[in-house]
């Protein structure tokens, strides 16, 4: 947190090394097979759901989030290129952010035709209840069996079902309220303070000495400033609290001679570092998965 | 002068306050403990390898018992990596890393084996147990690898705060961090293919 604070300070030399370290990112992660664009609960990329049994999967996973706040997750895909099956999985899941944040309560799971593979991929915290053997025994007992028997649409409906009942009380919807899907870290409230007494200090100081110049430039970057703190008002309380005693400190040493005030034009914008959208489509909640889970074949 | 004492105490202080953030102090403090997290990862899930042997290796007894070679090397890859303590000072020692690293991958490959000769035994491959013991075996492969990806990720980002410019300066000077020592791409070409489960 305090890289990002002191980024708009003290601008180059740190995020010279970020855009450096992100360059070198992205060029060593690039990928044979792109992962798909979440577009919905069901991603049938293989075309071999009928509308109506995707539609009602949908349906099951949608009311099954609002109960218990798990994210599940299906995607059928053509072939995977070669991939390894598990890898692939893995950065689908975590790219998608299924679960919550916090709770980490996705699960994906995965077909893949042409291979003829299946993978269930279980979050962090539903490991405990969905385990690797308890996933095996659902491919093993649910999936392949159907699938074997050409019922790709039975065998994913029955693997869903079995998911979603082994899943079903881990969790409940008031532990992991929805749509706190924020991406990034968030500071916590005593970062929050810490930042604002800094804030506080400097717009003390610049307010009590009053120049003009300084008023102005203050205005624009205490905005921003405040934009930035805007989503807890925490930190903006002991700015102000902090810019108040120093102002009035200040004030008494100088022997109270000027008026000092909040710069103009300074305006509260909108804040900043909201991450997950969630309006009409399906996103990830933010969860992160470790690996669990179990592959199978047919 | 008195009287402008404490405008410079505060401006002098917010100053190395945000100093303090700019060269890293705080950013190099929270790698540091990334990696050890990261680290850590890694440790649980080679543990949770090591728990499910002694099952594994007495149902495969049942089986094939002649098959006293391979189940021996096993046991005694088992004891070889649990044998190695762990601490954080490992992390920092390239040789005891190196040396995990080794004692871990010598029980990859005895358990690799191990499974390699169940094939052989129709009875075993049947055998419920046995079959459960090994999906928790390649869930639990899987998850070392995910651990695994995850700290080598961890220590990249840690080792290039170490070395870039200004923050090199902080990890030497004022906090005496080094470089880790990193998982090489040879030994993950070993530990990147899961055992091969065949249902």
């Amino acid at each position: 947190m305090g890289l990002r604070f002191s980024q708009k300070i003290w601008g180059t030399g740190p995020s010279l090394v970020l855009v450096l370290a992100l360059i070198w990112t992205v060029a060593s992660t690039s990928w044979a097979l792109d992962v798909p664009p979440l577009t919905g609960r069901v991603v049938d990329l293989g075309h071999v759901l009928p509308t109506e049994v995707a539609a009602s999967l949908t349906r099951h996973l949608e009311s099954h989030e609002t109960k218990t706040s798990n994210q599940v997750a299906i995607l059928i895909l053509p072939s995977l290129e070669g991939e390894p099956l598990e890898e692939f999985s893995h950065r689908v899941a975590t790219t998608w952010k299924l679960g919550q944040k916090g709770t980490d309560n996705g699960v994906l799971l995965l077909v893949s035709l042409k291979d003829r593979k299946v993978r269930i991929e279980v979050g962090y915290g539903l490991e405990g209840t969905l385990t690797d053997l308890r996933s095996a025994h659902i491919i093993r007992n649910e999936i392949v069996p159907r699938f074997r028997a050409g019922d790709l649409a039975g065998g994913i409906t029955a693997g869903t079902q079995a998911i979603l009942g082994t899943i079903e009380g881990t969790y409940t919807a008031e532990e992991a309220p929805l749509g706190l899907g924020r991406s990034g870290q968030e500071p916590n409230a005593f970062e929050y303070v810490i930042m604002g007494v800094v804030v506080g200090t400097l717009a003390g100081i610049l307010l009590s000495h009053g120049l003009r110049h300084a008023r102005a430039l203050l205005g624009s970057v205490l905005a921003f400033l405040i934009a930035q703190f805007a989503s807890v008002g925490l930190g903006l309380a002991a700015a102000g609290v902090t810019a108040l005693l120093l102002w009035l400190l200040l004030q008494a040493n100088r022997g109270g001679g000027r008026h000092g005030g909040w710069g103009d034009g300074s305006t509260i914008g909108p804040g900043g570092g909201f991450g997950g959208s969630f309006g009409g489509g399906f996103s990830g909640g933010g969860g992160s998965f470790g690996g669990g889970g179990a592959s199978g074949d047919w | 002068m008195s009287r402008r004492m404490p405008a410079f105490t505060t401006v002098a202080a917010t100053i190395l306050f945000v100093w303090l953030s700019g060269c890293g102090y705080n950013d190099l403090q929270g790698l540091d403990e990334d990696t050890k997290a990261a680290w850590s990862e890694v440790v649980n899930q080679y543990q949770r390898r090591a728990d499910l042997i002694p099952n594994l290796v007495a149902t495969v007894k049942g089986y094939a018992a002649h098959e006293k070679d391979t189940l021996e090397s096993v046991v005694q890859a088992r004891a070889q990596a649990t044998g190695i303590q762990v601490t954080p000072e490992t992390l920092r020692d390239p040789a005891a890393f190196e040396k995990f690293q080794q004692a871990q991958a010598g029980l990859s490959s005895a358990l690799g084996r191990l499974i390699a000769i169940a094939e052989n035994y129709p009875n075993l491959k049947a055998d419920q147990n046995f079959r459960d013991l090994q999906s928790q075996l390649e869930g639990t492969e899987n998850r070392i690898a995910v651990a695994r990806k995850r700290y080598i990720e961890k220590v990249a980002e840690y080792n290039k705060s170490v070395r870039f410019f200004p923050t090199n300066l902080t990890a030497k000077y004022l906090l005496h961090m080094e470089e880790k020592p990193n998982f090489t791409v040879a030994d993950e070409k070993a530990v990147a293919k899961p055992p091969e489960v065949k249902f």
